[in-house]
């Protein structure tokens, strides 16, 4: 088990770069998921630590080791595929004991390995078949399989459940947090599916165009994005983002918005002042925008008035999109709220609540 | 924690590999590659090279230009220019490629694959089966077998209804060229019948609901649509057709007379019966140099396409 | 196949029938008068070309068992493999030896040459590669008769004329440019990821060679020798220059000389000879036809 350091890592491909003065240190036993559309970096990133490519310019470390040349058999790591890279032309059995059987292990220990591990996963039926003979699921465990067995200093994963249909990958998500506990081993996981990362990650690392945005826990990248990327990235329904205009006219600072102007705390204000911001994009969750009927408001919040203009019903809640003027505030409303299409609606939510962004950078303010 | 701040100023750090690493894996990958180049560039580059200067000369098989052999400059040529058997072999080369390669074989070919899309499965197989069995026979046996069956009471004359006389002499093309077809028809129609296959069906059911005939689609819609294949097919069938050599060599020997001789053909009668080595690398050469102009004819006519699947 | 036409309902339609039978359709007049062929007919036009096409072979192995062949198709009146011992002793046993040396010798310094330049093409990067993949290609289409002359006169300068070994080298090398263009793109398209799964277990370079790449190339790497094979056992040019010892004639050769040879054709003989020097290669086609169509799938290694 180790700890996983990149420091000023670069990678370029011809004239793209890939992956752009990286900095990320990942602890022992952690299990860290990097996540990101595609071309972000991630793979790249994966596969840098593993061996595959080298960084152009800066250093990797595993433990106290300088890595950067190291050839990925002498890393003593383990990987996932994405398309799990299971040997065709060998049984399953021999697929699993393949790293221990390069190492020259004992028949004898293979064997006891190799049905300890295969009854885990409930493969051990399968240990004679070829992987074409394999479901999805199946194949995806002897990849997992195969990667356990080594014992390795850190498990690699490359978008392992994305081949898997929707049943199966919450399923698969389970299994691998309740394999993490039982090998505590420092897990780094790449995926693009930001449900995977918020239900599996210790810390997540979002990463866009090559750069890192943000390393943080589920709760806090959720509550505290670090950018306007971070913020519509994770979350679903997506953040409301709209911009607005800071005015510190009179005695109390606002914010130009959504056809009206609301009122911020001395504290935002503070900040605003302090980030020398003109404009700013406002992003709040859909679950903290409250809906009202058009006659009815909650005094204390400004009332901002607007249109129903799509009702989603789930069943467990219902998404409604009110248009503002120019944008289109989404809300999570419990079932059977009795709003009518068309008709006009106040919504308000607390200004607190929000994150506020540089309207220039995109950086967080507040 | 927002972004991790980054390792401070100052320089980039660049690891180098290690240098006996490196060295190790560009020494296996040339010791790799050498066999092969040694191989090509030995039997094949530089023949060809050779074959370069050595139309130029007056190089004979036997006697006393075969050792002193000298430079002579463009004899060669204008002797070729001059030499009414060579224009006829010309004329008897693309009567060949354009009679049996591309009339005989693509039309054919064509044939048999678009009436394999609708016959029965083993009608299909076993006429399939027959056509590429005289594909896979070897040259020489396809020779001797027409050859016999052109004889004087062969089966061809009998079928021609003159059982008396001997086609090969009479009608020497015809039959080199109907053998020719034979023995080639079977490359065609796996090729177009791939072709084919890949022509999307739906296209072809639009077309219908638009109400075009079947011969209407074919021209209008299908082949169309498989012009690359086509153009490919081509380009392949006259590659292997205009430098065929046993087929006709071992049937006729070019005759009777000169009435088959082909270019490949007339070259080797040049060199190896009339001594000339250094004039049949000369019309070797122009048999080459007709090849590669036909090729980027072809070529271009595949560029459009190409162009599609590239972008 | 194209699939057939389908009325609104999904029913097959016969060709020829798409009208308005449906409601809600009005068909143009046109396709009523159209002309169609129907499934009868075609079998039978493919059959007719199929018969066509059987002729010369069905009198290649009539012939061959009747002793008493001439130029017709005829059946034998007694059948007999008398043609067979005939012409064996006569020179087609040693002949067809003679191809298989040939065509042996050849395939393997061709598949294995081959073999190594395409793997280094299809995974290293090499500089120049491109121009060189360029050149292979370019190489894959100049005919032999431009090479048959000079390479005659390097032989005659170096004595390497007469011998077996130094014309299959020449067929060897004829070969190589295909096949190392069929085997780069086979090696290409097998995923690099088995040889990345293999490395992070902690398998060597070598190891990796042996217990992955190769398994999963052999597909290519057998068509490969199969297509050289074939092609060298026919060629008939190439031995015809470079090797005048009687000793080495091969099988195209031998059946060249042998129709010559004698005053009369010996119809029933070379018919005997054909067939003898062509069963190997049609063995060889249906065998290697089973792994094209069969694919080259890595299923289950990979996903879909």
């Amino acid at each position: 088990m180790a700890k996983i350091a990149l420091r000023r890592v670069t990678k370029s491909f011809g004239a793209k770069v890939a992956v752009d003065d990286l900095n990320l240190e990942i602890e022992d036993g952690e299990f860290v998921i990097v996540v990101g559309p595609s071309g972000c970096g991630k793979t790249t990133t994966l596969r840098m630590i593993a061996g595959f490519e080298t960084p152009n310019k800066g250093t990797l470390h595993i433990g106290e080791t300088l890595m950067n040349h190291v050839p990925p058999k002498d890393r003593n790591l383990a990987m996932v595929f994405q398309n799990y890279a299971l040997f065709p032309h060998m049984s399953v059995e021999r697929n699993l004991s393949f790293g221990l059987r390069i190492r020259h292990t004992s028949k004898k220990e293979i064997s006891t390995q190799v049905h300890e591990i295969a009854e885990m996963l409930g493969i051990d039926g399968l240990l004679d078949r070829r992987p074409s003979q394999l479901s999805g699921g199946e194949r995806q465990r002897v990849a997992l399989g195969r990667a356990l067995l080594r014992k390795p200093q850190a498990f690699l994963l490359d978008e392992p459940l994305s081949n898997l249909d929707a049943a199966l990958r919450t399923q698969m998500r389970f299994e691998l947090k309740r394999i993490h506990t039982q090998f505590p081993v420092t897990t780094v996981y790449v995926t693009h599916d930001q449900v995977e990362a918020m239900t599996m990650a210790d810390r997540i690392v979002l990463m866009n165009g090559g750069e890192i945005q943000q390393v943080a826990s589920p709760e806090r990248l959720y509550a505290e994005p670090a950018n306007v990327f971070a913020a519509g990235f994770i979350g679903s329904p997506k953040i409301n983002l709209f911009s607005a205009q800071v005015d510190h006219s009179g005695g109390e600072s606002t914010l130009r918005c959504l056809e009206t102007a609301i009122p911020v705390t001395t504290e935002i204000a503070d900040h605003l002042r302090a980030a020398r911001s003109e404009t700013v994009t406002v992003g709040i969750r859909p679950e903290d925008v409250v809906l009202r009927p058009a006659t009815d408001h909650d005094p204390g919040r400004a009332a901002i008035a607007g249109i129903v203009e799509v009702i989603e019903p789930l069943g467990a809640e219902t998404h409604i999109a009110v248009r503002v003027g120019d944008e289109t505030i989404t809300c999570r409303t419990p079932p059977r709220s009795g709003f009518e299409l068309g008709s006009t609606i106040n919504l308000s939510f607390d200004i607190t609540q929000a994150s506020i962004f540089d309207g220039t950078s995109g950086l967080r303010v507040c | 924690m927002t972004a991790v701040a980054s390792a401070g100023p100052g320089d980039d750090i660049v690891v180098a590999e290690p240098r006996l690493r490196s060295w190790i894996r560009h020494a296996v990958t040339t010791t790799w590659l050498l066999p092969s180049a040694v191989l090509l560039i030995g039997l094949f580059i530089i023949p060809t090279i050779y074959a370069i200067y050595l139309g130029f000369t007056n190089l004979e098989l036997l006697g006393q230009y075969a050792q002193n052999y000298s430079f002579t400059g463009t004899a060669n040529l204008q002797r070729m220019v001059h030499d009414p058997t060579f224009w006829l072999s010309v004329k008897l080369t693309l009567i060949f490629v354009i009679g049996s390669g591309i009339v005989a074989q693509t039309v054919l070919g064509l044939a048999l694959a678009l009436l394999g899309q609708r016959v029965n499965v083993v009608v299909r197989a076993s006429v399939g089966a027959i056509v590429i069995l005289a594909w896979v026979l070897p040259e020489i046996a396809v020779a001797f077998v027409w050859y016999s069956f052109s004889q004087a009471g062969g089966t061809l004359s009998h079928l021609f209804g003159t059982p008396k006389s001997d086609l090969l002499s009479t009608a020497p093309m015809l039959v080199v060229c109907l053998a020719n077809a034979w023995r080639g028809t079977a490359f065609s129609m796996l090729l177009l019948s791939a072709g084919l296959r890949n022509v999307p069906g739906e296209v072809d059911e639009a077309a219908q609901l638009e109400g075009a005939g079947y011969w209407r689609r074919l021209f209008t819609v299908t082949l169309p649509i498989m012009r690359p294949t086509l153009m490919i097919n081509l380009l392949l069938i006259t590659l292997a057709t205009i430098s065929d050599f046993t087929l006709i060599y071992a049937m006729t020997q070019g005759g009777p007379g000169n009435q088959t001789a082909i270019l490949p053909v007339y070259m080797y009668i040049e060199a190896f019966q009339f001594n000339q080595l250094g004039y049949g690398t000369t019309i070797a050469l122009t048999l080459v140099i007709i090849g590669a102009i036909l090729s980027i004819a072809y070529i271009r006519q595949l560029r459009p396409e190409l162009k599609d699947t590239v972008s | 196949m194209t699939s057939p036409p389908r009325s609104l309902k999904g029913e097959e339609v016969p060709a020829g029938q798409l009208t308005a039978s449906e409601p809600g359709i009005s068909a143009p007049a046109v396709i009523r008068k159209r002309f169609s062929l129907s499934r009868p007919v075609l079998n039978v036009g493919m059959i007719i070309i199929g018969v066509i096409f059987l002729l010369p072979l069905l009198w290649l192995i009539l012939a061959s068992l009747n002793p008493g062949a001439d130029d017709t198709l005829s059946l034998p009146h007694p059948f007999s493999l008398q043609n067979y011992h005939l012409v064996i002793h006569a020179g087609a046993g040693a002949a067809i030896t003679n191809s298989l040396y040939l065509a042996g010798v050849s395939t393997i310094i061709a598949t294995a040459v081959s073999t190594m330049a395409g793997f280094m093409l299809a995974r290293r990067k090499i500089r120049f590669k491109g121009v060189i993949l360029v050149l292979v290609l370019f190489l894959t289409g100049l005919p032999v008769t431009l090479l048959l002359i000079p390479t005659y006169q390097i032989f005659v300068n170096l004595g390497w004329l007469n011998s077996k070994f130094y014309t299959s080298l020449v067929l060897a090398s004829m070969s190589v440019p295909f096949s190392i263009w069929l085997l780069k793109n086979f090696i290409g398209q097998v995923p690099t990821e088995f040889e990345e799964a293999a490395a992070i277990e902690g398998a060597s370079e070598i190891s990796i060679l042996f217990r992955i790449v190769i398994p999963l190339i052999i597909p290519g790497i057998l068509v490969s020798a199969i297509l050289t094979f074939i092609n060298s056992w026919g060629s008939f040019l190439i031995p015809l220059v470079l090797d005048a010892n009687p000793a080495d004639t091969p099988g195209a050769v031998g059946i060249y000389q042998f129709m010559s040879a004698n005053g009369q054709v010996q119809f029933g003989q070379l018919a005997a000879y054909s067939v003898l020097f062509s069963v190997p290669v049609i063995i060889l086609y249906l065998i290697s036809s089973r792994w094209l169509s069969g694919g080259f799938s890595f299923a289950g290694g990979v996903k879909g």
